[in-house]
Protein backbone atom coordinates (compact mmCIF):
# COMPACT_ATOMS: atom_id res chain seq x y z
CA UNK A 1 0.00 0.00 0.00
CA UNK A 2 1.56 3.22 -0.65
CA UNK A 3 -1.33 5.26 -0.83
CA UNK A 4 -2.89 6.29 2.94
CA UNK A 5 -6.73 7.01 2.93
CA UNK A 6 -8.61 8.61 5.92
CA UNK A 7 -12.28 8.90 5.48
CA UNK A 8 -14.51 10.94 7.50
CA UNK A 9 -18.43 11.82 7.41
CA UNK A 10 -19.45 15.08 8.61
CA UNK A 11 -23.42 15.44 9.13
CA UNK A 12 -24.72 15.48 5.12
CA UNK A 13 -20.92 16.04 4.37
CA UNK A 14 -17.79 13.83 4.21
CA UNK A 15 -13.84 14.60 3.56
CA UNK A 16 -11.33 12.08 2.47
CA UNK A 17 -7.84 12.67 2.24
CA UNK A 18 -4.97 11.14 0.54
CA UNK A 19 -1.21 10.55 0.50
CA UNK A 20 0.90 9.19 -1.26
CA UNK A 21 0.62 7.96 -4.90
CA UNK A 22 -2.79 7.42 -6.28
CA UNK A 23 -2.18 4.69 -9.08
CA UNK A 24 -4.22 1.96 -10.52
CA UNK A 25 -3.32 -0.32 -7.62
CA UNK A 26 -4.51 1.87 -5.27
CA UNK A 27 -8.13 2.52 -7.41
CA UNK A 28 -10.15 -0.06 -5.80
CA UNK A 29 -9.90 1.29 -2.00
CA UNK A 30 -10.23 4.64 -3.03
CA UNK A 31 -13.37 4.14 -5.20
CA UNK A 32 -14.33 1.81 -2.24
CA UNK A 33 -13.85 4.86 0.35
CA UNK A 34 -16.03 7.25 -1.74
CA UNK A 35 -18.36 5.59 -3.04
CA UNK A 36 -19.52 4.01 0.61
CA UNK A 37 -20.08 8.06 1.67
CA UNK A 38 -22.29 8.59 -1.68
CA UNK A 39 -24.18 5.24 -0.64
CA UNK A 40 -24.09 6.66 3.36
CA UNK A 41 -26.07 9.50 2.25
CA UNK A 42 -23.11 12.01 1.84
CA UNK A 43 -23.81 14.33 -1.44
CA UNK A 44 -20.49 16.43 -1.65
CA UNK A 45 -17.14 14.75 -0.58
CA UNK A 46 -14.07 16.99 -0.16
CA UNK A 47 -11.13 14.99 -1.54
CA UNK A 48 -8.23 16.71 -0.15
CA UNK A 49 -4.97 15.67 -2.70
CA UNK A 50 -2.34 18.06 -1.11
CA UNK A 51 0.01 15.28 -0.50
CA UNK A 52 -1.03 12.95 -3.33
CA UNK A 53 2.35 13.49 -5.36
CA UNK A 54 0.70 11.25 -8.56
CA UNK A 55 -1.81 10.73 -10.03
CA UNK A 56 -2.50 8.22 -12.95
CA UNK A 57 -5.26 7.55 -15.64
CA UNK A 58 -6.75 5.08 -13.23
CA UNK A 59 -7.03 7.58 -10.78
CA UNK A 60 -8.10 10.25 -12.75
CA UNK A 61 -10.95 7.73 -13.95
CA UNK A 62 -12.06 7.07 -10.33
CA UNK A 63 -12.54 10.59 -9.65
CA UNK A 64 -14.23 10.99 -12.38
CA UNK A 65 -16.31 8.70 -11.82
CA UNK A 66 -17.42 9.10 -8.45
CA UNK A 67 -17.69 13.07 -9.48
CA UNK A 68 -20.25 12.15 -12.27
CA UNK A 69 -22.25 9.79 -9.37
CA UNK A 70 -22.10 12.53 -6.97
CA UNK A 71 -23.66 14.78 -9.61
CA UNK A 72 -26.21 12.80 -10.36
CA UNK A 73 -27.73 12.65 -7.01
CA UNK A 74 -27.32 16.55 -6.57
CA UNK A 75 -24.37 16.93 -4.79
CA UNK A 76 -20.44 16.88 -6.07
CA UNK A 77 -16.59 15.75 -5.84
CA UNK A 78 -14.44 19.00 -4.66
CA UNK A 79 -10.96 18.68 -5.32
CA UNK A 80 -9.21 20.27 -2.66
CA UNK A 81 -5.35 21.60 -2.36
CA UNK A 82 -4.49 19.53 -5.38
CA UNK A 83 -0.37 19.25 -4.94
CA UNK A 84 1.46 20.57 -8.30
CA UNK A 85 1.99 17.86 -9.72
CA UNK A 86 -1.90 17.01 -9.13
CA UNK A 87 -2.84 20.51 -10.38
CA UNK A 88 -0.78 20.46 -13.89
CA UNK A 89 -1.88 16.78 -14.25
CA UNK A 90 -5.45 17.97 -14.27
CA UNK A 91 -4.31 20.51 -16.60
CA UNK A 92 -2.51 18.63 -19.34
CA UNK A 93 -5.71 16.27 -19.33
CA UNK A 94 -8.07 19.05 -18.96
CA UNK A 95 -9.89 17.85 -16.08
CA UNK A 96 -9.23 21.41 -14.34
CA UNK A 97 -12.27 22.11 -16.14
CA UNK A 98 -14.39 19.08 -15.22
CA UNK A 99 -13.83 19.31 -11.70
CA UNK A 100 -14.88 21.94 -9.04
CA UNK A 101 -11.01 23.12 -7.32
CA UNK A 102 -11.32 24.40 -3.83
CA UNK A 103 -8.21 25.66 -2.20
CA UNK A 104 -9.72 25.28 1.64
CA UNK A 105 -10.04 22.01 3.75
CA UNK A 106 -12.36 19.55 2.69
CA UNK A 107 -14.68 20.06 5.16
CA UNK A 108 -14.68 23.81 4.80
CA UNK A 109 -14.98 23.37 0.52
CA UNK A 110 -18.32 20.99 1.41
CA UNK A 111 -19.46 23.63 3.54
CA UNK A 112 -18.80 22.21 6.36
CA UNK B 1 32.55 19.05 -21.64
CA UNK B 2 31.98 21.65 -19.52
CA UNK B 3 28.39 21.72 -17.36
CA UNK B 4 27.21 25.23 -18.25
CA UNK B 5 24.73 26.20 -16.16
CA UNK B 6 22.31 28.57 -18.16
CA UNK B 7 19.11 29.40 -15.47
CA UNK B 8 17.12 31.73 -15.81
CA UNK B 9 17.26 32.94 -12.33
CA UNK B 10 20.98 32.89 -12.09
CA UNK B 11 21.65 30.22 -9.43
CA UNK B 12 22.77 26.50 -9.85
CA UNK B 13 20.22 24.20 -8.42
CA UNK B 14 22.13 21.26 -9.73
CA UNK B 15 25.30 22.03 -7.82
CA UNK B 16 23.72 20.93 -4.74
CA UNK B 17 23.61 17.55 -3.59
CA UNK B 18 20.50 15.31 -3.28
CA UNK B 19 19.44 15.55 0.54
CA UNK B 20 19.43 19.56 0.22
CA UNK B 21 17.39 20.34 -2.20
CA UNK B 22 15.06 23.41 -1.29
CA UNK B 23 11.96 23.14 -3.58
CA UNK B 24 9.66 26.10 -3.77
CA UNK B 25 6.28 26.84 -2.25
CA UNK B 26 3.42 25.00 -4.33
CA UNK B 27 2.90 28.65 -5.85
CA UNK B 28 6.48 29.18 -6.86
CA UNK B 29 6.38 25.55 -8.42
CA UNK B 30 3.48 26.12 -10.49
CA UNK B 31 4.57 29.57 -11.64
CA UNK B 32 8.18 27.97 -12.71
CA UNK B 33 6.13 25.64 -14.63
CA UNK B 34 3.86 28.19 -16.28
CA UNK B 35 7.23 30.02 -17.53
CA UNK B 36 9.06 26.57 -18.73
CA UNK B 37 5.79 25.49 -20.46
CA UNK B 38 5.70 29.16 -22.58
CA UNK B 39 9.06 30.56 -23.30
CA UNK B 40 11.28 28.63 -25.25
CA UNK B 41 14.75 28.20 -23.59
CA UNK B 42 17.46 30.38 -25.84
CA UNK B 43 20.15 28.24 -25.14
CA UNK B 44 20.85 25.00 -24.78
CA UNK B 45 19.70 23.57 -21.74
CA UNK B 46 21.46 22.22 -18.51
CA UNK B 47 19.03 18.98 -18.32
CA UNK B 48 17.53 16.94 -21.58
CA UNK B 49 14.42 14.42 -19.91
CA UNK B 50 13.54 11.65 -22.67
CA UNK B 51 10.99 9.47 -22.13
CA UNK B 52 10.48 6.82 -25.10
CA UNK B 53 6.63 6.04 -25.94
CA UNK B 54 4.61 2.96 -27.70
CA UNK B 55 1.06 3.43 -27.56
CA UNK B 56 1.01 5.37 -24.43
CA UNK B 57 -2.10 7.70 -24.91
CA UNK B 58 -3.50 6.30 -21.49
CA UNK B 59 -0.33 7.01 -19.53
CA UNK B 60 1.76 9.42 -21.29
CA UNK B 61 0.07 13.08 -19.76
CA UNK B 62 -0.10 12.23 -15.99
CA UNK B 63 3.72 10.96 -16.31
CA UNK B 64 4.11 14.41 -18.33
CA UNK B 65 2.53 16.44 -15.86
CA UNK B 66 4.71 14.49 -13.20
CA UNK B 67 7.45 15.24 -14.82
CA UNK B 68 7.26 18.90 -15.71
CA UNK B 69 6.06 20.05 -12.57
CA UNK B 70 8.85 18.33 -10.35
CA UNK B 71 11.67 18.96 -12.64
CA UNK B 72 10.88 22.78 -13.72
CA UNK B 73 10.97 23.01 -9.35
CA UNK B 74 14.63 22.49 -9.81
CA UNK B 75 16.13 23.62 -12.88
CA UNK B 76 14.64 26.22 -15.20
CA UNK B 77 16.89 25.05 -17.95
CA UNK B 78 15.86 21.87 -19.26
CA UNK B 79 13.72 19.99 -22.26
CA UNK B 80 11.51 17.11 -22.36
CA UNK B 81 11.65 14.94 -25.51
CA UNK B 82 9.08 12.37 -25.59
CA UNK B 83 10.49 9.43 -28.53
CA UNK B 84 7.54 7.99 -29.69
CA UNK B 85 8.07 4.72 -31.32
CA UNK B 86 5.41 4.44 -34.44
CA UNK B 87 2.85 4.69 -32.42
CA UNK B 88 -0.51 4.08 -33.51
CA UNK B 89 -2.88 4.93 -30.78
CA UNK B 90 -2.65 8.65 -31.17
CA UNK B 91 0.19 9.39 -28.73
CA UNK B 92 2.18 11.93 -31.07
CA UNK B 93 -1.18 13.80 -31.59
CA UNK B 94 -1.98 13.96 -27.82
CA UNK B 95 1.53 14.89 -26.95
CA UNK B 96 1.62 17.94 -29.07
CA UNK B 97 -0.98 19.35 -28.68
CA UNK B 98 -0.38 20.29 -24.98
CA UNK B 99 2.07 22.85 -26.76
CA UNK B 100 4.30 22.86 -24.35
CA UNK B 101 7.13 24.61 -25.99
CA UNK B 102 10.15 22.81 -24.76
CA UNK B 103 8.70 20.16 -25.55
CA UNK B 104 10.23 18.14 -28.59
CA UNK B 105 8.41 15.24 -30.04
CA UNK B 106 11.24 12.84 -31.69
CA UNK B 107 8.86 10.28 -33.80
CA UNK B 108 9.64 7.86 -36.44
CA UNK B 109 7.03 6.06 -38.71
CA UNK B 110 7.37 2.59 -37.40
CA UNK B 111 7.74 0.52 -34.06
CA UNK B 112 11.45 -0.33 -33.51
CA UNK B 113 11.65 -0.97 -29.79
CA UNK B 114 12.38 0.64 -26.51
CA UNK B 115 16.44 0.81 -27.22
CA UNK B 116 15.75 2.54 -30.94
CA UNK B 117 13.54 5.06 -29.10
CA UNK B 118 15.95 5.93 -26.58
CA UNK B 119 18.78 6.30 -29.26
CA UNK B 120 16.70 8.35 -31.23
CA UNK B 121 15.63 10.73 -28.23
CA UNK B 122 19.16 11.02 -26.34
CA UNK B 123 20.40 11.56 -30.30
CA UNK B 124 18.01 14.14 -30.30
CA UNK B 125 18.92 15.96 -26.92
CA UNK B 126 21.11 19.31 -26.50
CA UNK B 127 21.71 18.93 -22.41
CA UNK B 128 24.78 18.68 -20.53
CA UNK B 129 23.21 15.95 -18.49
CA UNK B 130 20.60 13.32 -20.39
CA UNK B 131 18.08 11.40 -17.90
CA UNK B 132 15.97 8.57 -20.11
CA UNK B 133 13.08 7.48 -17.98
CA UNK B 134 9.64 4.75 -18.37
CA UNK B 135 6.61 6.58 -19.86
CA UNK B 136 4.90 4.43 -16.92
CA UNK B 137 6.83 6.60 -14.20
CA UNK B 138 7.86 3.29 -12.29
CA UNK B 139 10.49 4.99 -11.09
CA UNK B 140 8.99 8.05 -9.95
CA UNK B 141 10.67 11.59 -11.18
CA UNK B 142 11.54 12.33 -7.63
CA UNK B 143 14.45 10.32 -7.97
CA UNK B 144 16.17 12.66 -10.21
CA UNK B 145 17.64 14.14 -7.70
CA UNK B 146 19.54 10.51 -6.52
CA UNK B 147 21.05 10.39 -10.10
CA UNK B 148 22.15 13.63 -11.05
CA UNK B 149 24.11 14.03 -8.09
CA UNK B 150 27.27 11.83 -8.69
CA UNK B 151 27.28 12.86 -12.44
CA UNK B 152 26.79 16.21 -12.04
CA UNK B 153 30.02 16.29 -9.44
CA UNK B 154 32.09 13.96 -11.74
CA UNK B 155 32.20 11.10 -9.58
CA UNK B 156 30.56 9.48 -12.69
CA UNK B 157 29.70 9.51 -16.14
CA UNK B 158 26.81 7.17 -16.15
CA UNK B 159 23.76 7.34 -12.98
CA UNK B 160 22.08 3.81 -13.12
CA UNK B 161 18.90 3.26 -10.79
CA UNK B 162 18.63 0.31 -9.39
CA UNK B 163 16.18 -1.96 -7.66
CA UNK B 164 19.04 -4.27 -6.44
CA UNK B 165 21.55 -1.81 -4.54
CA UNK B 166 20.88 -1.54 -1.01
CA UNK B 167 18.35 1.07 0.09
CA UNK B 168 16.30 0.47 -3.18
CA UNK B 169 12.50 0.77 -2.27
CA UNK B 170 10.46 -1.71 -4.69
CA UNK B 171 6.91 -2.02 -4.31
CA UNK B 172 4.49 -4.11 -5.96
CA UNK B 173 6.82 -6.29 -8.27
CA UNK B 174 5.87 -9.75 -8.71
CA UNK B 175 7.45 -13.01 -7.69
CA UNK B 176 7.56 -14.12 -11.29
CA UNK B 177 9.14 -10.65 -12.39
CA UNK B 178 12.02 -11.41 -9.41
CA UNK B 179 12.84 -14.53 -10.53
CA UNK B 180 13.06 -13.78 -13.95
CA UNK B 181 15.18 -10.72 -13.03
CA UNK B 182 17.46 -12.83 -10.93
CA UNK B 183 17.88 -15.65 -13.97
CA UNK B 184 18.94 -12.57 -16.34
CA UNK B 185 21.26 -10.63 -13.91
CA UNK B 186 23.26 -13.75 -12.88
CA UNK B 187 23.49 -14.98 -16.62
CA UNK B 188 24.92 -11.28 -17.55
CA UNK B 189 27.38 -11.56 -15.02
CA UNK B 190 28.60 -15.19 -16.46
CA UNK B 191 28.48 -13.88 -19.77
CA UNK B 192 29.39 -10.27 -19.79
CA UNK B 193 31.30 -10.04 -16.30
CA UNK B 194 29.04 -6.91 -15.39
CA UNK B 195 28.16 -7.07 -11.68
CA UNK B 196 25.07 -4.19 -12.18
CA UNK B 197 22.49 -5.83 -9.65
CA UNK B 198 20.07 -4.26 -11.91
CA UNK B 199 20.90 -3.65 -15.91
CA UNK B 200 17.57 -3.12 -16.73
CA UNK B 201 15.57 -0.31 -14.90
CA UNK B 202 14.45 2.32 -17.13
CA UNK B 203 15.64 5.37 -15.36
CA UNK B 204 19.25 6.35 -15.85
CA UNK B 205 21.24 9.57 -16.62
CA UNK B 206 24.62 10.32 -18.67
CA UNK B 207 26.79 13.08 -19.07
CA UNK B 208 26.83 14.42 -22.38
CA UNK B 209 29.35 13.29 -23.34
CA UNK B 210 29.46 9.93 -22.12
CA UNK B 211 25.66 9.84 -24.53
CA UNK B 212 27.65 10.88 -27.39
CA UNK B 213 29.99 8.37 -27.42
CA UNK B 214 27.56 5.18 -26.61
CA UNK B 215 24.73 6.32 -28.55
CA UNK B 216 26.83 6.65 -31.50
CA UNK B 217 27.87 2.87 -31.44
CA UNK B 218 24.92 1.23 -29.78
CA UNK B 219 22.47 -1.06 -31.88
CA UNK B 220 20.34 -3.23 -30.09
CA UNK B 221 16.40 -1.60 -30.90
CA UNK B 222 15.39 -3.98 -28.02
CA UNK B 223 14.50 -3.93 -24.54
CA UNK B 224 18.31 -5.27 -24.07
CA UNK B 225 19.63 -2.00 -24.98
CA UNK B 226 20.21 -1.37 -21.11
CA UNK B 227 22.80 -3.76 -21.23
CA UNK B 228 24.06 -2.84 -24.56
CA UNK B 229 24.65 0.48 -23.28
CA UNK B 230 26.34 -0.95 -19.38
CA UNK B 231 28.26 -3.15 -21.40
CA UNK B 232 29.62 -0.52 -23.87
CA UNK B 233 30.39 1.42 -21.38
CA UNK B 234 32.39 -0.78 -19.33
CA UNK B 235 34.94 -1.77 -22.09
CA UNK B 236 35.33 2.19 -23.11
CA UNK B 237 36.13 3.11 -19.58
CA UNK B 238 32.82 5.22 -18.55
CA UNK B 239 32.45 5.31 -14.90
CA UNK B 240 28.91 4.08 -13.71
CA UNK B 241 27.20 4.32 -10.77
CA UNK B 242 24.25 2.47 -9.13
CA UNK B 243 21.84 4.44 -7.48
CA UNK B 244 19.39 2.74 -5.54
CA UNK B 245 16.03 4.22 -6.52
CA UNK B 246 11.99 4.05 -5.53
CA UNK B 247 10.33 1.98 -7.71
CA UNK B 248 6.56 0.97 -8.42
CA UNK B 249 5.52 -1.87 -10.44
CA UNK B 250 3.56 -0.02 -12.78
CA UNK B 251 -0.14 -2.12 -14.43
CA UNK B 252 0.15 -2.19 -17.87
CA UNK B 253 3.03 -3.11 -18.01
CA UNK B 254 4.37 -4.46 -21.55
CA UNK B 255 6.88 -6.59 -20.45
CA UNK B 256 6.42 -10.56 -21.83
CA UNK B 257 8.44 -12.81 -19.40
CA UNK B 258 8.63 -15.43 -21.82
CA UNK B 259 9.12 -13.93 -25.00
CA UNK B 260 11.15 -10.86 -23.87
CA UNK B 261 13.57 -13.71 -21.76
CA UNK B 262 13.60 -15.66 -25.07
CA UNK B 263 14.58 -11.99 -26.82
CA UNK B 264 17.21 -10.80 -24.36
CA UNK B 265 18.96 -14.26 -24.98
CA UNK B 266 19.48 -13.47 -28.37
CA UNK B 267 20.45 -10.05 -27.82
CA UNK B 268 23.04 -11.41 -25.76
CA UNK B 269 24.37 -13.45 -28.84
CA UNK B 270 24.39 -9.98 -30.52
CA UNK B 271 26.42 -7.92 -28.29
CA UNK B 272 28.94 -10.53 -28.58
CA UNK B 273 28.79 -10.52 -31.83
CA UNK B 274 29.23 -6.87 -32.29
CA UNK B 275 31.66 -7.25 -29.99
CA UNK B 276 33.59 -9.66 -32.00
CA UNK B 277 33.15 -7.69 -35.55
CA UNK B 278 34.77 -4.34 -33.72
CA UNK B 279 31.46 -2.62 -34.11
CA UNK B 280 31.83 -0.84 -29.99
CA UNK B 281 35.11 1.08 -31.19
CA UNK B 282 34.46 4.02 -29.24
CA UNK B 283 34.22 6.90 -31.55
CA UNK B 284 35.39 9.48 -28.51
CA UNK B 285 38.43 7.53 -28.36
CA UNK B 286 39.00 8.64 -31.76
CA UNK B 287 37.91 11.68 -31.73
CA UNK B 288 40.51 12.60 -28.84
CA UNK B 289 43.54 11.05 -30.45
CA UNK B 290 43.14 13.40 -33.72
CA UNK B 291 42.00 16.25 -31.51
CA UNK B 292 45.59 15.70 -29.66
CA UNK B 293 47.39 15.25 -33.14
Amino acid sequence: MHLEIQSERNGSGGSVVLAGRFDAHEAEPVLTSLTALLADGVSTIGLDLSRVDFIDSTGLAVLTRVMKRARESGGDLVLVAPSTPVRVILELTALDKAFVVSEVGPDIAVGH
Amino acid sequence: MSAAVNRLDGGDVLAETAPSFDLPSQLDQLERYRHWATTPLKVDPVLSVVIPAYNETQRILPTIGAVVSHVCSLEPSWELIISDDGSSDGTRRIVRELGLVNLKVVETPTNTGKGGAVRRGVQAARGEFILFADADQATPIEQLELLLGPVKTGEADIAVGSRRAGGADVRGRSLGRRILSDGLRRLVKLGFGLSHGDTQCGFKLFSRDAAERLFAVQRIDGFSFDLELLYIASRVGLRVVDVPVRWFDSPGSTVNGGRDTLLFLVDLGRIRLNEALGRYRDPGHGRRNQEGT
